[in-house]
């Protein structure tokens, strides 16, 4: 009994815990996002990256700043303020001006995140406020679009408000048809028009042109777990079914827009995406009824952040659609 | 063979290599046992000894009259020194029976008996007398289990070998070296019961098990068992955690489900450990009480993992350095896996009737996390075996709504640490639902003693209850 140790530390069973952290999934999150990210920076140009580099940065110090302020810990560990600056300039045109940019940073983190408690208590997505409110207070700068450099005839040119143009979604708005979108794409048929909206050199925000590569950062993150493919799948279908309920192209509905970035990567937002299964699937389905009548009947030819921030307000519903508990029959009625 | 499991669970680092292929050691000499009162499910016991009297190992020290009464043996021959509170795994440090050994060898135990000539009652009072209990952890007595009312057939007996707890192997050397043994217990119960169907259920990561557990049971049905119609089998079961908890087991061999609040005999299935089947079928071939247990001691800080069987009430500190040597970087004890094992203050604290493994964990092995905020990711709802939901409940609980907490489905948890392991905020979620449990229960206790004690008022008020008294 000659032993000499510490003293014992006294803890609660489980002892053992997973190596899978908060920022190990942020850190996920942000591998998904970077073939997206770096392919609208290769399409849009610099202005793309200033507009990546304000966000991210306006929202880690917006964070830091608010914490200070209020005396709660620092968070910046987590990485989760760069997951949101990260979302919210995917969702930006590539031209937003920085100074509203900021704007956009200080309402997502501060407004929609920090406000309600920080990470994991907010009830709105805040990429999506941020957007939201940019939306609200510039509705020019926020809809207007450039050319990806690379359809300009010049080839390569730098980008500039001369070369502004239409996003395909906004050429339907504006009462054009699919062969007016593929002849502002430079291609012929229907089948060449999903190819290049499905590959992504279209004009749009910077992060939800290329459905391929959204996909690989949707895969990449159901493959580790992150995420589950109930949420998109049920998105990306609804919106499909409903295009083609109210006279639209199902699968142009699906390829153009923001649906594919909002179903991967807005839709399953933890803190705001129901828990339970049931619940995605119906959160799925509910943004997608709303986006679709948004596009067929509302002011804005994109419904997809409305579509998102409307399901959001019914998270706590829907997390009463629980599975059936082990050792209950069916319909809970024995005790 | 198909592998069969249940839904949800996780797969914490199995961790098992250290002490798999250490052979079973016994250590039958302590020079004292501590031997606590209240090792088993049920009200304590009282003494039949006092301080000075002389014992042998296997007679009986400590009995009760309540419905679950299960009788003590002293473990090893010599003199009660004490009768006093010492710490215990549960830390409950309840009152104990402290005996320092004498030198003498005798044993007293209760003559031998043939579990398959003897009556179903002489075998039901043998497994009492003998105190066994389920050595699983939770210590139920087993001749309730093998007593259930004639409403309840009991149809499956299922040998628990999954053993998913990280660290502990203890289960899998006695497949490997006593399956004689765990066969004749097997055998026992079944008889007992009067079932014919007996399985016993391994994880396939344990697969080199089964053809030595076959082997003892075509050897026990040409012998001993033969022409009394046992249907004894081995199944393979996935390796994930927790397939040894005993409603996740039924759930993976019969695709029943326990249900919510009740035992597994309300599905026909009695579950045993394998500690508890060796131990009946040591009560009947020889007549010994339940008085010895295997156990592994393990874990990072653990110079020596291996297998031991000891006397029950062994003081873990004496067996170091001799039996166990220890790193100077011990942070933390478990007794138990690490998954639903207490962590204990004191070395001092002596092996139960329960207790599977003690494991020593350096600082490094058991970091401790600092608790973050639900980040509602949702894995914890995945996870969960029992299908709760264990971010509902936390956020419910955090603001003490325990009746929302309880219609999540909080007493329905059965606290195998599944959330808790995989939260990546590290949540303490098995705590939290621990704390409210009781909350809950004493809430629903006053709830119910205000409505009787309204009914009461109603009654004495009315004038017919009047008359009719």
């Amino acid at each position: 009994m000659a032993l000499e140790h510490q003293p014992l530390l006294l803890s609660s069973s489980p002892h053992v815990f997973t190596n899978v952290n908060v920022r190990r999934i942020m850190l996920h999150v942000i591998v998904a996002l970077l073939p997206t990210t770096v392919y609208g920076v290769y399409l849009f140009g610099p202005s793309a990256a200033r507009v990546v580099l304000t966000s991210v940065v306006s929202c880690v110090v917006f964070e830091a700043v608010f914490r200070a302020l209020i005396k709660a810990r620092q968070s910046f560990g987590d990485l989760s303020a760069v997951v949101t600056g990260l979302l919210l300039a995917l969702v930006l045109p590539p031209s937003t001006p920085s100074w509203m940019v900021a704007i956009g940073a200080l309402a997502a983190i501060v407004v929609a995140k920090e406000f309600f408690g920080g990470l994991g208590h907010n009830p709105f997505n805040p990429a999506l406020i941020g957007r939201a409110i940019l939306l609200m207070s510039f509705p020019a700068a926020l809809t207007s679009w450039h050319r990806p450099p690379g359809l300009d005839a010049a080839g390569g040119a730098a980008l500039t408000d001369a070369l502004s143009t239409a996003t395909p979604l906004a050429v339907i708005r504006q009462g054009g048809a699919l062969t007016d979108v593929a002849a502002g794409l430079g291609v012929d048929s229907l089948q060449d028009l999903y190819g290049a909206l499905f590959l992504g050199n279209r004009a749009g925000c910077i992060g939800e042109t290329s459905i391929l590569l959204i996909l690989a950062g949707g895969v990449f993150l159901i493959a580790t777990k992150t995420i589950v493919f109930v949420t998109p799948a049920a998105m990306l279908a609804a919106t499909a079914l409903f295009s083609a309920l109210l006279g639209m192209d199902p699968l142009f509905g699906v390829l153009s827009g923001g649906v594919a970035f909002g179903a991967f990567f807005m839709a399953t937002d933890y803190a705001t995406s129901p828990l339970t299964t049931a619940g995605k699937a119906l959160f799925g389905l509910g943004a997608a009824i709303v986006l679709v009548l948004i596009r067929k009947f509302g002011g804005y030819p994109e419904g997809v952040t409305y579509g998102i921030l409307m399901m959001n307000a019914v998270v706590p519903y829907l997390n009463k659609l629980r599975e059936r508990k082990y050792g209950y029959v069916k319909k809970g009625a024995k005790k | 063979m198909s592998v069969k499991t249940f839904r949800g669970g996780a797969h914490p680092p199995g961790k098992k290599e250290a002490a798999k292929n250490a052979p079973v050691e016994y250590f039958p000499s302590p020079k004292q046992v501590v031997i606590h009162l209240n090792q088993h499910t049920g009200a304590p016991n009282q003494p039949l000894v006092k301080v000075g009297d002389a014992v042998t190992r296997g007679q009986k020290i400590a009995s009760s009259e309540g419905k679950l009464m299960i009788p003590h043996h002293a473990s090893i021959c010599g003199v009660v020194k004490k009768i006093e509170p010492r710490p215990q795994s549960n830390l409950l440090d309840g009152v104990a029976i402290v005996i320092d050994a004498d030198g003498r060898t005798e044993t007293a135990y209760m003559p031998a008996l043939d579990p398959f000539s003897c009556t179903r009652e002489q075998a039901i009072e043998r497994i009492k007398e003998a105190g066994i209990v389920g050595m699983g952890g939770a210590g139920f007595p087993t001749w309730m289990k093998l007593s259930p009312p004639p409403a309840k057939p009991i149809s499956i007996v299922i040998a628990n070998g999954a053993e998913c707890e990280p660290y502990l192997t203890i289960d899998y050397r006695t497949m490997l070296e006593s399956a004689g043994a765990l066969v004749c217990g097997m055998a026992a119960s079944l008889q007992v019961l009067g079932v014919k169907q007996g399985v016993f259920a391994v994880e396939d990561n344990k697969a080199d098990v089964v053809p030595v557990l076959e082997k003892a049971i075509a050897e026990f049905l040409a012998g001993a068992g033969s022409g009394k119609g046992f249907d004894i089998g081995v199944r393979l079961l996935k390796t994930k955690y927790p397939q040894g908890g005993e409603k996740m087991l039924i759930e993976a061999l019969t695709g029943r489900q326990v249900p919510s609040g009740g035992l597994p005999m309300d599905v026909g299935a009695v579950v045993q450990n394998l500690g508890t089947l060796k131990a009946i079928s040591e009560a009947f071939l020889e007549g010994k009480p339940l008085i010895d247990r295997g156990f592994t001691v393990t874990g990072g800080a653990c110079k020596t993992p291996k297998n031991l069987c000891v006397p029950i009430g062994t003081v873990v500190s004496e067996l170091i350095p001799d039996v166990i040597d220890v790193r100077a970087d011990l942070a933390r004890v478990l007794y138990g896996g690490p998954m639903m094992g207490t962590s204990v203050p004191t070395l001092d604290t002596p092996v139960q009737k329960n207790t599977s493994g003690v494991v020593f964990l350096t600082s490094k092995e058991a970091r401790f996390f600092e608790e973050g905020s639900c980040i509602r990711c949702g894995r914890c709802m995945r996870y969960c075996n029992c299908h709760l939901s264990p971010a509902l409940m936390n956020e419910a609980l955090l603001v003490e709504d325990y009746a929302e907490a309880g219609a999540i489905g909080l007493l329905d948890c059965i606290e195998c640490g599944t959330c808790s392991y995989v939260c990546p905020a590290r949540v303490r979620l098995v705590q939290r639902f621990r704390v409210g449990k009781v909350k809950l229960r004493a809430i629903m206790a006053a709830e119910q003693a205000r409505a009787k004690a309204r009914a009461e008022a109603q009654a004495a008020a009315s004038p017919t209850a009047k008359e009719a008294r």
